[in-house]
């Protein structure tokens, strides 16, 4: 086998000498010098993959810097969104919710911008009228504790839901204290949209 | 021949084969009482005179008509609570005249007779009601009825039974009256109403949000309610025919619990102060001039309801420490504690309503933290427990002073529940767990209408003919 391989070969060399003569027989054809241009092609290649590294780079810092203002609107609106909790028919601020309010007050004064509508929540226990106005009372606990930091009164509006907007749909005792509550609605999200 | 006619005669207690309320013979319950209160709950046992009413034979096409007039004003009769109902056996002789004599032995006091005339375009019910004890003809009248299959049908119905009420007792009916109510809407909460044998519910508002505390106009056509659907809570009024909704008055902050006063020119309702709620007046002739008629600082007043004079309200207020009723002559005067005050006691009474007959205020207030509902004398004396079973909340005097309305879980049977402060008599008037805020309206009676009825209007009928 490997014999007869080395014999096709040797005959095809002969074949090959053979063409190449004859072509030697006719006009010579000039072969033309390559273009010397790869010089050219290189630099514009290393300017076009500097801008595109820049702009990778710019794209990434805008993503990085979009991930940090995203992740700072997710800490401002968290702040602003974390819920107040109250006692049973009480509308006066417990001591346990003072640090939820002082870190609303510390972004609220980061974001003037900001306006908030603050909600009044009751449990269901009390007369579906009277947690009406208890709500209203809870809602402007609050506010007069921000105003009573130096918040701009403009920056808030408050609104009573009563029992009507439970966040626990239960009747016992923690499903109560989950609905005695102010909510937070962001009303205008101020530079945190503008994006300066 | 007496012992054919008893047997001919078939006399039931409360026999209707409809009737859904049961005599409940409430026990006391004294250790659910606060010890300091002296509280009355038992009901008397009165003495209810027995009418019968013999059934109506036209022979033609209005038999369906009077066959459903007699049924509606049986079952009137039976709810007012001011009758025993009788029912007849189908072989008593009811041709000729009046026969006293047996009717009196079979213990009747009243016998009603009614026939049905005329056409189906104008029927005419006739009622003459005997005095059996007195072998007298007490009253007689025609009342002229809508068309046969008209949306008003029932209600002129319901106004002949009030009309027997008043013969027989002087007293007012409440058969020709409807129930406003709150109920479960696709945004919330909606305005619903009912009338009085509960039928013919229906939603009144289309707000789609958080609708509340319905109170009924004088003139019985009109409904008062707050809603949230401007987004800042505010006082409209709603028209029962057609269901349309309109601004009545907007204050800064939260507006809640209108009440109308009896002479339908004042309006009082609760709003926003301070971050408060005080009682205001709402001049509704000349639709302007809020006026603050409460002053009570770091506290709350609202859920004014106005004595039948309109010179006084009682309402709500937790100005003690505690939520209590009051009452204040309007628009000056000072507010007296009418609901006694219970030391270091978590005391929660609310929702008051004055009754139209002026002498009890009836409220809910917590008995070991379950509502119950009470009435009080306005001077604060008589306080008397009404109710033991489940949750009672919101009551609402029916125009007669006796029943009063409620929402009540009655341990499972949550709905709107009809009471009889007098016999304890108890029947359900809506079904549901979602079903609050009950406010009864007055009389309804302007039998003048029914000609230029709209007929889109969306009030069922009982033969379903529209």
């Amino acid at each position: 086998m490997a014999s007869m391989w080395k014999k096709n070969v040797g005959w095809l060399g002969t074949v090959a000498i053979a063409v190449v003569i004859v072509g030697c027989g006719g006009a010579p054809e000039v072969v033309p010098e390559p273009e010397p241009e790869p010089q050219v092609v290189d630099t514009r290649d290393e300017e076009a993959e500097r801008a595109a590294r820049e702009a990778e780079e710019a794209r990434r810092l805008a993503a990085e810097e979009a991930r940090r203002r995203e992740a700072e609107r997710n800490r401002v609106v968290s702040i602003i969104n974390e819920r107040v909790f109250f006692d049973f028919d009480r509308s006066d601020i417990r001591s346990d919710m003072e640090s939820v309010l002082q870190r609303k007050v510390s972004v609220l004064r980061e974001y003037p911008g900001i306006t908030l509508r603050i909600e009044g929540n009751c449990d269901e226990r009390g007369s579906n009228e009277y947690n009406l106005a208890l709500g209203q009372r809870r809602a402007e606990a609050v506010r007069r504790y921000l105003l009573s930091y130096g918040l701009e009164a403009g920056r808030f509006t408050t609104i009573s839901y009563g029992e009507e907007r439970p966040l626990v749909r239960a009747s016992n005792e923690d499903a109560w204290a989950q609905n005695r509550r102010d909510d937070f609605a962001i009303a205008d999200y101020g530079r945190l949209d503008s994006g300066d | 021949m007496r012992t054919m006619v008893a047997k001919a005669v078939v006399l039931l207690a409360v026999a209707l084969t409809f009737t859904t309320g049961r005599a409940v013979a409430q026990q006391p319950e004294r250790d659910s009482i606060p010890t300091d209160v002296r509280v009355g709950i038992l009901y008397q046992p009165s003495f209810r005179p027995g009418i019968v009413m013999p059934p109506i034979s036209t022979g033609d096409e209005l038999q369906d008509l009077a066959d459903s007039a007699r049924a509606i004003i049986l079952r009137d009769l039976d709810y007012g609570d001011r009758f025993q109902v009788m029912r007849v056996g189908e072989d008593v002789p009811l041709e000729g005249p009046v026969n006293y004599g047996l009717w009196d032995q079979l213990g009747a006091v009243w016998l009603l007779v009614a026939a049905v005339e005329g056409s189906p375009a104008s029927p005419i019910l006739r009622l003459s009601l005997h005095d059996v004890v007195f072998k007298l003809l007490q009253d007689v009248q025609a009342f002229e009825l809508p068309p046969v299959g008209h949306p008003d049908s029932r209600l002129a119905l319901h106004r002949a039974a009030d009309q027997v009420v008043a013969w027989a007792t002087g007293s007012t009916g409440i058969a020709a009256t409807k129930i406003a109510y709150v109920a479960e809407g696709t945004g919330g909460s909606e305005i619903y109403v009912v009338d009085s044998d509960g039928y013919g519910a229906r939603r009144l508002s289309s707000d789609n949000t958080i609708a509340l505390s319905p109170a009924w106009a004088p003139s019985g056509d009109r409904v008062a309610y707050m809603s949230y659907k401007g987004g800042d809570p505010a006082i409209y009024e709603l028209s029962l025919n057609p269901g349309h909704s309109s601004l009545l008055v907007d204050l800064p902050g939260l507006d809640l619990t209108p009440a109308y006063s009896p002479d339908g020119r004042t309006l009082a309702f609760g709003s926003t102060v301070d971050g408060r709620t005080e009682i205001f007046t709402y001049d509704l002739t000349r639709r302007c001039c809020a006026e603050r008629t409460t002053f009570a600082r770091y506290s709350n007043s609202l859920s004014p309801t106005f004595a039948p004079d309109g010179k006084r309200i009682a309402f709500n207020s937790d100005r003690l420490g505690q939520l209590h009723i009051f009452v204040k002559d309007v628009p000056d005067g000072s507010p007296e504690l009418v609901t006694p005050y219970i030391y270091d006691r978590s005391v929660h009474n609310a929702g008051p309503d004055w009754s139209p007959m002026g002498d009890r205020i009836a409220f809910h207030g917590w008995v070991q933290g379950t509502p119950q509902i009470f009435t009080v004398a306005p001077n604060g004396r008589g306080l008397r427990q009404l109710t033991q079973v489940g949750r009672n909340e919101d009551p609402s005097w029916a125009p007669d002073g006796r029943h009063v309305v409620f929402a009540s879980s009655r341990d499972g049977s949550d709905g709107l529940w009809i009471l009889d402060v007098v016999s304890g008599r108890i029947r359900r008037l809506v079904r549901g767990s979602d079903v609050r805020l009950p406010a009864w309206s007055g009389s309804l009676d302007s039998p003048s209408h029914f000609a230029d009825e709209s007929a889109d209007s969306d009030v069922n009928n009982p033969q379903g003919a529209r």
